[in-house]
């Protein structure tokens, strides 16, 4: 489907290199753990009684967030964004109660020409800092802005 | 170590509840995702499930199994859309182990077509 041109750093709206996206602070809670679990349908009961968060669990930051706003930012039409991937990297479990600043920046930003026309790939890096200065994981997330018709 | 995976789990028909579920855990309050109308104008016949559903669907299913504190890294492909009615099927597969760390590739489909791809790297629990 993507025709790999050689991609080009891109010129366009948006945030540089390195520039902050956005910052998240927030606690690990017990009963989001659980919500969480049961909407995955993960069944480690440890995700019950001992507060053990789920491997996604950082996904609820999109509660902390405001969606239109931060792809207005990126300088991204958000009705032809598609996600294309995530990847997390751990260096420990989230347990309830922990206290976590989510700073998401831009990684990379590059344009792809495709059959359909030119594909901006943006690639966001989010990294979770947890009580102790200590980064629990960090996560990367790949937008796709699909060439306009 | 060496990890044997576990049978494949089965997770649907997915419903409009278990979107709008995942939606209130994860805070994605994209219209694509509850609103048919909005579904529709994207070129959709209904809502359809967010990509982090199927993640977490994925996920969900290698961490029971490996134990989510020995989860190095998780890498996650979006392949095809997840539709109303449709169930998810996930498994995995033992790829190379070395120094401690074993490589798992994973796959959810639903019926003949993939929709998830994944690649996984999990520590041994005794390293």
């Amino acid at each position: 489907m993507i025709l790999l041109v050689r991609p080009k750093e891109v010129k366009v709206a948006g945030i540089p290199i390195g520039g902050i996206v956005d910052v998240v602070e927030f606690t690990v809670e017990a009963g989001k753990i659980r919500e969480f679990a049961r909407a995955t349908f993960t069944e480690d009961p440890r995700h019950l009684t001992r507060e053990l968060a789920t491997a996604t669990h950082s996904v609820v930051t999109g509660h902390y967030r405001d969606q239109r706003d931060f792809v207005a930012r990126l300088g991204l039409a958000i009705e032809r964004i598609v996600v294309g991937s995530v990847s997390w990297q751990y260096s420990r479990p989230l347990l309830a109660g922990d206290r976590l600043v989510a700073t998401r920046r831009v990684e990379a930003d590059l344009v792809r020409e495709s059959k359909r026309g030119p594909m901006r790939l943006v690639t966001l890096a989010t990294e979770f800092v947890d009580q102790g200065g200590e980064t629990a994981l960090v996560q990367r997330e790949v937008l796709i802005e699909r060439p306009s018709a | 170590m060496t990890l044997r995976p576990p049978p494949s789990r089965r997770v649907g028909p997915v419903t409009r509840t278990d979107i709008v579920r995942f939606a209130g855990a994860g805070g994605d309050f994209n219209p694509l995702h509850h609103d048919p109308e909005a579904a529709r104008r994207a070129g959709f016949d209904d809502v359809i499930a967010m990509g982090q559903f199927q993640a977490g669907v994925l996920a969900g299913f290698l961490t029971d199994w490996v134990g989510v504190e020995n989860l190095r890294s998780l890498e996650v492909r979006f392949v095809a859309p997840v539709r109303l009615g449709d169930t998810i099927e996930v498994s995995a597969k033992v790829g190379s182990a070395e120094s401690g760390v074993t490589q798992i590739s994973l796959t959810a489909s639903a019926g003949p077509t993939i929709v998830v791809t994944a690649e996984a790297s999990v520590a041994d629990p005794s390293s």
